[in-house]
C-alpha cells in the first residue's frame, strides 16, 4: 500500500507538470489554460512530488530514494504514452489516479 | 572544438556515442537480463522447478546448516572447501557443495554440487549443466571470448564514453523539461530523436547511476593509484584495513578436528537474533588452518558488503566480524556497488530496474539508428552510400536484431541439447554466438528494409518458440506456472511472448512506413514498440 | 657537384610532403589529438589528482582513499568534457601537463620521494 501511495503521488505530480504546459493542456481540455491555472498545476505538482519523495525516503531511506527514481521512470513512461497517443484518455487516467491515491491514503490512515 | 560550447558538445555527443554504441547495447542488454540472473538460471534448470519455498524458510536454516555440515563431513572430509548455500527467496534449492580435487597447477577444482529440496529434505536430480543467468552476467563485463582483463578495460572505456555522452546529452537537450512527455510518431528521424530523448530522460537518474556505479565496480582495476599512494601494499592494504573479515590465513595441512557447528551458530544467533543467512563456507576443513565464514542477507539496506562473521574452524572462536557502522566514505563507496548490482532489490524495485534497463537499450538503439538515418536523409538521390554509413547500418542490423535472436538461441539450446552432452554449458553459449554470427554474416550482404523485416520475423518466431519448446520439453508451461504461482518462470515465458508480439508490431510498422512523404496517420501503438520498429 | 643540391633538397621535399600530408589531414590529426588528450591525458591527470587527494584529505586513511576513489570517475568525465569544450588544442595539452606535473610534485614532496 505504501508503494502504491508513493507511486500515485509521483504519477499525479508529473501529470500536473504536463497539464501546466500549454500544448498538453490544450490536447486534453480543448481550450487554453490561463496563467493562473498553469501556476496552480505547477505548485500542486511540486507539493505532490516532494511528498512522494519524502514518503519514500522516510519509509526506506536509501532504498526508498532508489524506488522513487523507478517511480519517476514509470510515471513518465505512462504519461508519455497517454499524452502522445491517447490524449482523450488522460481525464479518465487522472480520475483513476486520484481515486487510487485517495484509497491507498485512506487505507493507510485507517489500518 | 567547434565555435560554441553547445556545438562542441553536440559534436562530442554524436561521435563519442557512435564509437561505442554497439558495445554499449550489448552491455546494457546483457546487464538488464542479469538483473534477473537467478530467475534465468532457475528457468534453465527444469530439475529445480518443482521446489517450493518453505514458509518457515528462515526458521529452518539452522537445521539445514547442521545437516549440511554432517553431510559434508561424511562425504568429503579431504576437500579443500565446503559450502552450505541456503535457499533464498529467489533460489529455492538448498545446496551442499564441496570443492573437487584440484588438478595439477590449478588454484581451484570447481564445485561438486549436491542439491536438496528444502521442503521434503530429499535429494534433487542433478540439474542440467548450464551457465544460465551467469552467462549474461559475465558477458556484460567479460565479453566471454576475450581475455578477462582486456575485456574489462574495453568495457570501462565504453562506460566512460557512455557517461560522457550522457552528460553532454543533458547539456545539448535544451528542451529537456519542455518536451518531457512528447513523442511525435511517423516523422522519420524526428521520431527517432524523440524516442532517443524520451527513453533517456525518463530513466536519466538510472542511466547516470548505473554507468557511474558500473565504473566504480571495476575501479580497483581502473584506478588503483589512490590506494597505492596511501598504502604500502596498495589495494590489498586497503581491503585489509576496510574489511576485517578479509583475513587470509596460511594454509596449514596439519590434521585437526573441526569445531562443532552448533558452537559457531550459537554465536551467530546471539549476535544477529533473526538473521537471514545466505551461506556458510568452510576453508581447509579438518585441517589446522580451518576457518568458517557465515554470511547473512543485507535486507533492504543499500549496502553491498553482506554482514559476515569469520570463525576459527578448530576451536570455533570468532576471529572477525564486519563492522555494521559505516563511516560516510565507506557508505558512499559501498552503496555504489550495491546500487549497481541491485541484489538488494525486492520484486517491485527489480522490475523498475528492468524497465529502466530496457529504456537504456532503447536509448542506445535509437541513437545509433538515428545517426544512419540522418546521413541517409541528407544524401542526394544518385549518391552512393559511403563505407562508413554502410558499416554503421550493418552493425546496427547485426547488433540490434542479432542479440535478441542469439539470446533466444541460447534458451532454445538449453532445452533441446541432450542432457548428457559433454560440456553442455559451453555448447549453449556456442549456440548464442553462432546465431549472432549468422545474423552478422547476413547483414554483411544486405542491410535494407527487407532484411530488417525478415530478421524481425525470425526474431518473432524465435521468441515465440522459447515458451513453446519449454512447454513441450518440460513438465511446466505458461498456464501451469500461473496456476501454481511460479512467478519467476511465468514472467520469463510471458516476456518471451511479449517480445514476439513486439516484433510483429515492428514488421507492421516497417511495412507501413514506406516513405517519408506518405501521409501519416496518428498511431495508436505504444511508444516502446515505436522505438523498436525500424524504418529503412 | 650536381648531386649536392639534390641531396639537400631531398629532406626538404620530404618535409614539404609531410607538411602537405599534415595540411590535408589536419582535421583528423586535431580530432585524434583531442581524443588522446581526453582519454590518456584525462586518465593520467585523474590518477595523479586523486592519488594526491587520497593523502591530503583530512580523514582516516581508509576513508580518504575510498572517498577519492569514489570521485575518480567524476573527475575523469569532467576532464573529458572540458577537453572537448576548449577550443585551443595547445592550451589543453599545456594545462593537462602542467597540472599533472604539479600534482605529481606535491605527492612526491608529501611522500618524501625526492
Amino acid at each position: 500500500m505504501n508503494e502504491l501511495l508513493q507511486f500515485s503521488l509521483c504519477l499525479l505530480a508529473f501529470n500536473c507538470f504536463a497539464l501546466a504546459k500549454f500544448n498538453h493542456y490544450r490536447d486534453v481540455f480543448k481550450n487554453r489554460p490561463t496563467k493562473k491555472q498553469s501556476q496552480r498545476f505547477i505548485i500542486a505538482a511540486w507539493i505532490s512530488i516532494l511528498l512522494s519523495l519524502v514518503l519514500s525516503v522516510a519509509q526506506n531511506n536509501g532504498y526508498g530514494a532508489l524506488l522513487f527514481c523507478g517511480y519517476m521512470a514509470l510515471s513518465l513512461l505512462i504519461l508519455m504514452i497517454f499524452y502522445s497517443f491517447k490524449a482523450s484518455w488522460v481525464k479518465i487516467m487522472s480520475a483513476v489516479n486520484i481515486t487510487v491515491l485517495m484509497l491507498s491514503g485512506l487505507f493507510l490512515s485507517v489500518f | 572544438m567547434k565555435e560554441s560550447f553547445f556545438r562542441s558538445m553536440t559534436w562530442m555527443h554524436t561521435w563519442v556515442g557512435l564509437l561505442v554504441c554497439w558495445l554499449l547495447y550489448l552491455i546494457f542488454f546483457a546487464g538488464t537480463i542479469s538483473f534477473f540472473r537467478d530467475e534465468v538460471t532457475l528457468w534453465n534448470q527444469p530439475a529445480l522447478h518443482q521446489i517450493a519455498t518453505p514458509s518457515n524458510r528462515i526458521q529452518i536454516q539452522r537445521e539445514q546448516i547442521v545437516a549440511g555440515y554432517d553431510y559434508l563431513k561424511n562425504t568429503a572430509p579431504d576437500s579443500n572447501r565446503w559450502g552450505v548455500y541456503l535457499p533464498s527467496e529467489r533460489e529455492p534449492q538448498l545446496n551442499y557443495a564441496y570443492e573437487k580435487p584440484r588438478p595439477e597447477g590449478k588454484r581451484f577444482g570447481g564445485w561438486q554440487d549436491h542439491y536438496i529440496n528444502p521442503v521434503t529434505g530429499q535429494d534433487v536430480d542433478q540439474p542440467r549443466e548450464t551457465q544460465g543467468g551467469n552467462f549474461f552476467y559475465r558477458l556484460h563485463f567479460d565479453l566471454h571470448y576475450l581475455d578477462t582483463r582486456t575485456a574489462r578495460w574495453i568495457v570501462c572505456l565504453a562506460s566512460l564514453f557512455m557517461l560522457v555522452a550522457l552528460i553532454s546529452g543533458v547539456v545539448i537537450h535544451k528542451r529537456i523539461f519542455k518536451d518531457m512527455f512528447s513523442f511525435r510518431s511517423n516523422k522519420g528521424s524526428r521520431s527517432w530523436l524523440d524516442g532517443h530523448n524520451v527513453s533517456s530522460v525518463l530513466a536519466l537518474p538510472f542511466h547516470i547511476m548505473i554507468t557511474y556505479t558500473g565504473l566504480i565496480t571495476l575501479i580497483f582495476m581502473l584506478f588503483p593509484y589512490p590506494a597505492m599512494t596511501a598504502y604500502d601494499n596498495g589495494v590489498r592494504g586497503l581491503f585489509d584495513d576496510v574489511q576485517p573479515t578479509n583475513v587470509r590465513t596460511k594454509s596449514n595441512p596439519e590434521k585437526a578436528s573441526l569445531a562443532p557447528i552448533e558452537h559457531v551458530l550459537d554465536q551467530v544467533y546471539t549476535n544477529w537474533p533473526d538473521a537471514d543467512l545466505t551461506q556458510v563456507t568452510i576453508r581447509d576443513p579438518n585441517k589446522a588452518s580451518a576457518t568458517i565464514t557465515v554470511r547473512a542477507n543485507t535486507g533492504s539496506l543499500v549496502q553491498d558488503q553482506s554482514p559476515t562473521m569469520l570463525f576459527n574452524g578448530v576451536d570455533g572462536s570468532l576471529i572477525a566480524k564486519t563492522n555494521q557502522e559505516f563511516s560516510a566514505s565507506e557508505t558512499v563507496f559501498d552503496s555504489m556497488t550495491a546500487l549497481h548490482t541491485g541484489r538488494l532489490a525486492n520484486p517491485l524495485l527489480r522490475w523498475l530496474y528492468f524497465l529502466c534497463g530496457i529504456a537504456g537499450c532503447v536509448m542506445i538503439a535509437s541513437g545509433c539508428i538515428m545517426w544512419a538515418k540522418r546521413i541517409r536523409e541528407r544524401m542526394k538521390k544518385q549518391q552512393t552510400a559511403s563505407f562508413g554509413l554502410k558499416l554503421v547500418e550493418g552493425l546496427n542490423l547485426a547488433t540490434l536484431m542479432g542479440l535478441p535472436l542469439a539470446t533466444c538461441a541460447f534458451f532454445i539450446a538449453n532445452r533441446l541439447l541432450p542432457i548428457t552432452t559433454a560440456e553442455r554449458a559451453d555448447k549453449e553459449i556456442l549456440a548464442f554466438f553462432l546465431a549472432w554470427l549468422a545474423v552478422a554474416l547476413f547483414a554483411l550482404f544486405k542491410r535494407g528494409k527487407r532484411q530488417w523485416i525478415q530478421l524481425a520475423w525470425l526474431n518473432c518466431a524465435a521468441c515465440f518458440s522459447v515458451p513453446l519448446i519449454n512447454a513441450i520439453t518440460t513438465e511446466g508451461n505458461l498456464i501451469s506456472y500461473l496456476i501454481n504461482g511460479q512467478w519467476a518462470l511465468f514472467s520469463f515465458d510471458l516476456i518471451c511472448l511479449v517480445c514476439a508480439a513486439l516484433f510483429i508490431v515492428q514488421v507492421k510498422k516497417l511495412r507501413t512506413a514506406t516513405s517519408k512523404t506518405a501521409p501519416v496517420k496518428r498511431s495508436s501503438r505504444s511508444p516502446k514498440k515505436q522505438l523498436e520498429e525500424q524504418k529503412a | 657537384m650536381h648531386t649536392q643540391p639534390i641531396e639537400n633538397s631531398q629532406p626538404l621535399m620530404e618535409r614539404a610532403k609531410l607538411s602537405q600530408f599534415y595540411q590535408t589531414h589536419k582535421y583528423r590529426f586535431a580530432v585524434f589529438s583531442r581524443f588522446l588528450a581526453a582519454i590518456l591525458g584525462g586518465y593520467v591527470f585523474t590518477a595523479v589528482f586523486t592519488s594526491l587527494l587520497s593523502i591530503i584529505l583530512p580523514l582516516k586513511k581508509s576513508d580518504a582513499v575510498l572517498l577519492s576513489i569514489s570521485l575518480t570517475i567524476l573527475v575523469y568525465s569532467c576532464v573529458f568534457i572540458w577537453v572537448f569544450a576548449i577550443k585551443s588544442l595547445k592550451r589543453i595539452w599545456i594545462t593537462i601537463l602542467l597540472t599533472t606535473t604539479a600534482c605529481a610534485l606535491c605527492i612526491a614532496i608529501l611522500k618524501d620521494w625526492l
